[in-house]
């Protein structure tokens, strides 16, 4: 009596189609493509911030992040600060950006390309005053940032 | 008789390499995809410098005095002048800021002193029209100094 099942089965390669998954890795390789940013900034908003519209068109640059949100709030690399006072100026501000520089300045030592000491990346809700970015600049220049660099979103 | 034709098999391309590689590409892509395009807008605090007395020329010195209503563009050290353009002509003040880059292709640096009411939005909305076409990479005053005299005290 023969098995029922005994039956030699031919083991010959299975072809794949794969021209779909390639159309569709086509499709994804451009899309990517498209929104490749080539900055060495990484940003990481604070929540209740919205940022400011601008045609700018200038990369960003690694540089220190300082953030004010909608209530005032201030983060220096992602690290409250503080609630930046109604008028004056900020000494926490002051002395914790000191610090960075300082600590900059450790680091610059060590790497072979030494980042800029002087340079600030100001990122301010785009509902606050001038004079609260006055202010921020103004103790941000006390502690020996002069060049500040405004983060915008790009709007066109 | 038998003819000798052969049945040519069409042979397929391999596409694995291409495959893999096309994977890499992708995962550090995605790694580095920004979705949302963050730039930025340069300035820098007031510098001072001693320079030579040139008599024969007055230097630009380009303040801008922005209020919620108007700009006011203020030229010259000895022979002052300035003009004044409401907050909807910015056309019109991109043009004249040409016109003045035109006659000063020198100069690169234009005096920000802003009414500490605006918003920061108003700030950078006027910032891009005092810029010129960015599409077509035009610069206009692309060095932004910020008069902050008064700030601190």
């Amino acid at each position: 009596m023969k098995k029922r099942f005994s039956k030699k089965r031919n083991h010959e390669p299975i072809d794949v189609d794969i021209t779909s998954l390639l159309d569709i890795l086509t499709i994804l390789l451009v899309f990517l493509l498209m929104s490749y940013n080539a900055s060495d900034l990484t940003l990481d908003l604070t929540s209740k911030l919205d940022m400011a519209d601008s045609n700018a068109q200038e990369l960003t640059k690694f540089a220190p992040v300082l953030q004010v949100n909608k209530e005032a709030v201030v983060f220096l690399n992602n690290k409250p600060i503080g609630r930046l006072p109604a008028s004056g100026s900020m000494p926490e501000l002051t002395a914790a950006l000191k610090n960075q520089r300082a600590q900059t300045e450790q680091t610059n030592k060590k790497i072979r390309t030494p980042h800029k000491l002087e340079l600030i990346n100001l990122v301010i809700d785009k509902s606050m005053d001038y004079s609260v970015v006055q202010r921020v600049m103004h103790d941000s220049a006390l502690a020996g940032y002069s060049q500040f660099k405004f983060i915008v979103k790009g709007n066109y | 008789m038998k003819t000798g034709r052969k049945i040519k098999k069409i042979e397929k391309l391999n596409l694995v390499p291409i495959l893999d590689s096309v994977f890499i590409f992708i995962f550090f892509l995605l790694m580095s995809a920004q979705f949302v395009d963050v730039y930025e807008i340069g300035s820098s605090l007031p510098m001072t410098q001693e320079i030579e007395d040139k008599k024969d020329k007055d230097p630009l010195n380009l303040t801008l005095e922005v209020s919620k209503d108007q700009v006011v563009v203020k030229t010259g050290i000895k022979n002052l002048r300035s003009r004044s353009f409401a907050s909807t002509q910015s056309p019109e003040l991109t043009n004249y800021l040409r016109e003045l880059k035109a006659s000063n292709p020198k100069e690169n640096t234009m005096i920000v002193k802003a009414d500490p009411k605006i918003s920061f939005q108003s700030l950078i909305t006027f910032i891009d029209n005092t810029q010129g076409d960015r599409l077509k990479k035009e610069k206009i005053f692309e060095q932004i100094v910020f008069d902050n005299s008064g700030v601190g005290k």
